[in-house]
């Protein structure tokens, strides 16, 4: 059966797909069932954590880290900090309100100190604060996530670089077009 | 819990039972690293058990070694 000619994709574009859509890059290489698979796993993966931590699972302030790692998980990731930081922008509308409210404050220390413990109440009224043991667990959920979709990324990138294409050839499919 | 604070609102987890949510993980990591590394797509669900049964006896071993060392380690 002749097979259709087609070229390779460029290793950037590859790489930036499998970024922003977690197994875009397998698809685009012609793994499209493993381009499946990853694309659901990465994402139930990822949206269970969020799902355990709530809108602060996402959080650049207070895990730096861990966020760099969900970031990897492309536009999940994106869209759970876009999540985070409208939320963050609210409970800053009212820390400023319970602030105003407030007798002033000498020191810029003591300011900080009032305005942290004014968006830990908010955040405990709210019932969105993460605390242990959710916290570890959600973030492990969303960062893995993140850290299996960057693996993911660099296997299809460097396959599209070795210029590799679809499925890889089966052995008894090797052996059947020798005889 | 409603389906609108799902992702809003963190669910309470039991300090004790924490570990048992490692499994999904364990699953996780095999099912991609599988789905990466597999020769034969129609192979993946019988790899991915032996990867996860070989990650999940791994992890036992890792932490009884670890809980002997805890236990039994003299201490100065």
């Amino acid at each position: 059966m002749a097979r259709r000619k087609t070229s390779n994709p460029h290793p950037a574009l590859v790489l930036a797909l499998g970024w922003l859509i977690p197994g875009a890059g397998h698809v685009c290489i012609g793994r499209a069932w493993r381009g499946v698979i990853i694309f659901l796993v990465i994402g139930a993966t990822f949206w269970a954590g969020v799902g355990m931590g709530g809108v602060l699972t996402v959080d650049p302030a207070t895990e730096r880290w861990w966020f760099y790692s969900e970031m990897c998980a492309g536009a999940h990731g994106l869209v759970g900090w876009r999540r985070q930081h409208q939320f963050s922008r609210d409970i800053q509308k009212e820390v400023q309100e319970v602030l105003n409210d407030m007798p002033r404050v000498r020191s810029k220390a003591e300011e900080q100190e009032q305005r942290r413990f004014a968006e830990d109440s908010i955040q405990a009224e709210r019932g969105v604060a993460l605390v242990y043991p959710t916290d570890v667990v959600a973030r492990a959920y969303a960062g893995v996530a993140g850290l299996l979709n960057l693996l993911c990324v660099f296997d299809a990138t460097v396959l599209a670089a070795m210029g590799v294409r679809g499925e890889p050839h089966r052995r008894r499919d090797v052996e059947e077009g020798e005889t | 819990m409603t389906a609108a604070t799902l992702f809003v609102n963190p669910i309470y987890l039991s300090p004790t039972n924490q570990l048992w949510l490692m499994l999904p993980l364990l699953v996780t990591v095999a099912v991609i690293h599988k789905t990466m590394r597999t020769g034969d797509i129609r192979r993946l669900l019988r790899d991915v058990l032996a990867l996860v049964a070989y990650m999940a006896a791994g992890t036992v071993v890792l932490a009884v070694v670890l809980w002997l060392v805890m236990t039994y380690w003299p201490r100065g």
